[in-house]
């Protein structure tokens, strides 16, 4: 049962990360409902959706009114990511069938990724270690939905006082605080911030894929002289 | 009209994060391209975070008693030392409750 041994491997390797992403999945599932989703919308956005950080984006472009386009963009943008994660996965599931590709891609996310990638880098048997993957990314997925419906649950419950809404940008400093690894990184902070100040105040409606755009190009024209910080 | 963005927005992540492991990309992807990758998450969030502490309003710098933002400088700075989602929300949270709730004392 070495397949099981593998897939379970997976799962116990996955779970200590779950302290950080089960509050994490309660607070999109609280302010899905304070942002005025209904229970089974902000329910299945997780698993139709299911990336942590794109969720909220979702939410707080919604509230403030942008359109379609911008949501599916900015959307597709903070997930483009995974689209490199992916790539360096390749390799190791090329010979797999098109349906476990389907699933495992699927079940692709940050946190899954951070603990299968190591496995398959450092297991000389290759040929089981996608049940690796499938351990992880099923416990990350069992967890996303159980935790956004608790969030779903105490969502009208909680004090007016809290004033919830600002959790969206504490939890995003949470986020982009540890990307900035060098000085790159550091010029796209800068400029995405403050073109994101002029635009939005030009009354601007795409302000936010202008202002990231000012952002990736800042960074890529600065990667030249990059150091870490 | 909800329920579309949902579905559009679910079919792009997945799209992200099948389409190289379906062995479709047969070109390398130009490394160029993929150091753009790696800006964007930052280049996307940054903007949310400037725009929802209110900086400006009605064409005019708030910055006087503009609780949010001290209390997101706060969090910035919790944020590198800790290095911790839930703390740096803690703390964030609690010190704007603080200041916008004991301001007039």
């Amino acid at each position: 049962m070495i397949k099981w041994k593998i897939f379970k491997q997976g799962v116990f390797e996955e779970l200590p990360l779950q302290l950080g992403v089960f509050p994490f999945g309660i607070i999109y599932g609280v302010m899905a409902i304070e942002t005025g989703l209904s229970p089974l919308q902000a329910f299945l956005m997780s698993s139709i959706i299911f990336g942590g950080a794109s969720q909220i984006v979702f939410l707080q472009l919604l509230s403030s009114g942008s359109t379609m386009g911008i949501i599916v963009t900015s959307v597709g943008a903070i997930n483009s990511r995974h689209f490199l994660y992916s790539l360096s996965m390749l390799e190791f599931l090329k010979s797999l069938s098109l349906k476990w590709r389907i699933l495992l891609g699927y079940l692709l996310t940050d946190e899954a990724y951070a603990v299968s990638i190591r496995k398959f880098m450092n297991e000389p048997n290759k040929q089981f270690i996608h049940f690796h993957l499938l351990g992880s990314g099923i416990t990350l997925f069992l967890s996303w939905q159980l935790s956004t419906l608790t969030g779903i649950f105490l969502g009208g419950d909680l004090p007016e006082f809290l004033d919830l809404q600002f959790i969206i940008p504490l939890t995003f400093i949470a986020i982009v605080i540890p990307m900035i690894k060098s000085i790159s990184t550091l010029f796209v902070v800068i400029s995405s911030g403050f073109a994101a100040l002029i635009c939005k105040n030009l009354d601007i409606n795409f302000w936010i894929i202008l202002a990231a755009c000012v952002g990736i190009i800042s960074g890529v024209l600065t990667s030249k002289m990059d150091k870490k910080l | 009209m909800i329920w579309t963005t949902i579905f559009l927005c679910g079919l792009v992540t997945f799209l992200i994060r099948f389409v190289p492991l379906s062995g479709v990309l047969t070109k390398e992807i130009p490394p160029f391209l993929k150091n753009t990758f790696k800006y964007i998450p930052l280049a996307v969030l940054t903007p949310i975070i400037v725009n929802d502490l209110s900086i400006i309003q009605n064409n005019n710098l708030y910055l006087m008693d503009n609780y949010k933002l001290y209390a997101a400088i706060v969090a910035i700075v919790v944020a590198i030392v800790s290095n911790n989602i839930l703390v740096t929300i803690f703390v964030g949270m609690a010190s704007f409750l603080i200041m916008s709730n004991f301001s007039n004392i």
